[in-house]
C-alpha cells in the first residue's frame, strides 16, 4: 500500500512538472537509452563523489570471464535527498543493475534501478541523475 | 519546436509513470514480507523528500521590501533556452551565432566540464538567495558550487569591466520586483545544453518577482547584438524548497563523463 502511495505521489510530481530533469550533461550525449543492460555482479569499488556517485562491479559471463563495469548514479546530494547513504552499497555486495550503456562502447553504464544486496529495488537516478525515462 | 519539446517531455513523464508502476509491482512481488519497503534505501520514497511547495503570500522584510530569501529550484533554462519563450516567439539568432551553435559538441559544454552556467542558465540543483541591505547573493549548490553577487548600494557598472562568467551585476527594486542588470560577461558559457551562444556584448536584465510564498518568476531580457538580431524575453519560474539546505557539490572531484560524451550539442 505504501509502495503504491509512493508511486502515486511520484507520478503526480512527474506529471505536474512534466519536464525532464538533467544533471550537468545531457544524458543522450553519453549514454544510449536503446542499449539497455542488466548486469549482475559483486561490488568492487564505491566512489561517493561528484558530479556523480559511481560504483564498480565484477560481472562474470557464462565462460567465466570477469569484466569490471563502471556504473554511474545520480550525484551524492540527489541520492541522499532520496534516502541513500554512502553505505547503501558496500564492497562485496551482490547487486543487479538495470541501466543504459555508454555510447562509446566503454564498460560503463548509467544505472536506472539497482537491486541491492538485501533485495530492494531502488531508483538510482530519478532526479538529476540523467535517467532517460524520468 | 517548443511544442514538440513539451510533447516529448510529457511523453517522457508518461513513460516514467509506467516505469514506476512496473517497478512498484515487481517490488511488491519481491518484498511481500517486507512491509514498508519503498523505492529508496531509507524508505523515503523515490522522489526527493520534503514537503510540497507552500502556498501563501510572499513575505516581506521589516523595511517593507520583498523577502526573496530561501532555497529555490529552477528559475532559468537548463536544457533549452526556447522553453522560456512566450507562445509564438522565436529566438532571433544571427547567422554567425547559428553557425557557432550548430558546430558545438556536447563534450565542450562548459557545464559538462564543471564550469559555471553563467546567466540566465540554471543547474538542476537547489540554490539560495541571501539578502542584505548592500548585497544580494545567489549561492549555487551545483554546477558549479559557486555564487553570484548583486550590488544593491546604487553603484554603477565599471566603464570597462573585465569579462567574467557571472558578469557585473547591479540591482534595484521596482515595486515588488528585483531588477538585476548585468554586463561584463565572458563569451565562454552556453545558455543551455543546445549550445545557444553569446558574445561579450551580452547584457541581461532579470526581473525577479516573488509571486507568492512558494513561487518566484524570473523574466529575463537577453540583449546581445553580437549574437542576436534584437533583444528577447524569456520567463522561468523558481519553486521554493522549504526545509532544504544546500549541500556540498564539487563537480571537479571525479568528472569522468566528459571523456565519454559524444555528438553535437542537444537536449537529452
Amino acid at each position: 500500500m505504501r509502495a503504491k502511495l509512493v508511486v502515486l505521489v511520484a507520478a503526480i510530481s512527474l506529471l505536474a512538472s512534466a519536464v525532464p530533469v538533467f544533471a550537468h550533461h545531457a544524458f543522450a550525449a553519453e549514454y544510449d537509452a536503446k542499449k539497455a543492460v542488466t548486469l549482475k555482479g559483486k561490488v568492487t569499488q564505491v566512489d561517493w563523489t561528484n558530479p556523480h556517485a559511481r560504483f564498480y562491479i565484477d560481472v562474470t559471463d557464462e565462460k567465466g570471464n570477469v569484466t569490471n563495469w563502471n556504473l554511474e548514479l545520480a550525484s551524492p546530494n540527489v541520492l541522499v535527498r532520496n534516502g541513500w547513504t554512502r553505505k547503501s552499497l558496500g564492497i562485496g555486495d551482490m547487486v543487479t543493475v538495470e541501466g543504459s550503456a555508454a555510447k562509446d562502447g566503454a564498460k560503463m553504464a548509467n544505472a536506472k534501478v539497482v537491486t541491492l544486496a538485501d533485495g530492494r529495488r531502488v531508483f538510482a537516478g530519478l532526479q538529476g541523475g540523467n535517467a532517460p525515462n524520468q | 519546436m517548443k511544442k514538440h519539446l513539451v510533447g516529448v517531455a510529457f511523453a517522457l513523464a508518461i513513460l516514467a509513470f509506467i516505469s514506476l508502476v512496473a517497478t512498484s509491482s515487481a517490488q511488491q512481488r519481491s518484498t511481500l514480507n517486507a512491509p514498508g519497503a519503498a523505492t529508496s534505501p531509507a524508505g523515503a520514497g523515490g522522489l526527493q523528500r520534503g514537503p510540497a511547495v507552500p502556498t501563501g503570500p510572499a513575505p516581506r522584510l521589516p523595511d517593507g521590501k520583498p523577502d526573496l530569501s530561501g532555497v529555490w529550484n529552477g528559475g532559468g533554462p537548463v536544457g533549452d533556452l526556447e522553453m522560456g519563450l512566450a507562445k509564438g516567439e522565436t529566438i532571433p539568432l544571427l547567422p554567425a551565432a547559428r553557425k557557432i551553435m550548430e558546430a558545438r559538441q556536447s563534450k565542450d559544454d562548459p557545464e559538462a566540464n564543471c564550469l559555471p552556467t553563467g546567466i540566465p542558465r540554471i543547474a538542476p540543483y537547489p540554490w539560495r538567495i541571501i539578502q542584505t541591505p548592500t548585497h544580494i547573493f545567489f549561492l549555487f549548490e551545483g554546477n558549479i558550487h559557486s555564487y553570484r553577487q548583486i550590488f544593491m548600494d546604487g553603484r554603477k557598472h565599471p566603464e570597462d569591466p573585465d569579462p567574467t562568467w557571472y558578469g557585473h551585476s547591479v540591482g534595484r527594486w521596482e515595486g515588488n520586483t528585483l531588477v538585476i542588470d548585468t554586463v561584463g560577461f565572458n563569451d565562454k558559457f552556453w545558455f543551455d545544453f543546445r549550445g545557444h551562444p553569446h558574445t561579450e556584448k551580452l547584457h541581461t536584465i532579470e526581473r525577479w518577482t516573488r509571486k507568492d510564498l512558494g513561487t518566484m518568476v524570473n523574466e529575463v531580457t537577453i540583449d546581445d547584438p553580437g549574437a542576436y538580431s534584437k533583444p528577447f524575453k524569456l520567463t522561468f519560474t523558481a519553486r521554493l524548497r522549504p526545509g532544504e539546505e544546500l549541500m556540498e557539490y564539487i563537480c571537479q572531484e571525479n568528472n569522468q563523463d566528459v571523456h565519454h560524451i559524444q555528438g553535437p550539442a542537444g537536449v537529452p
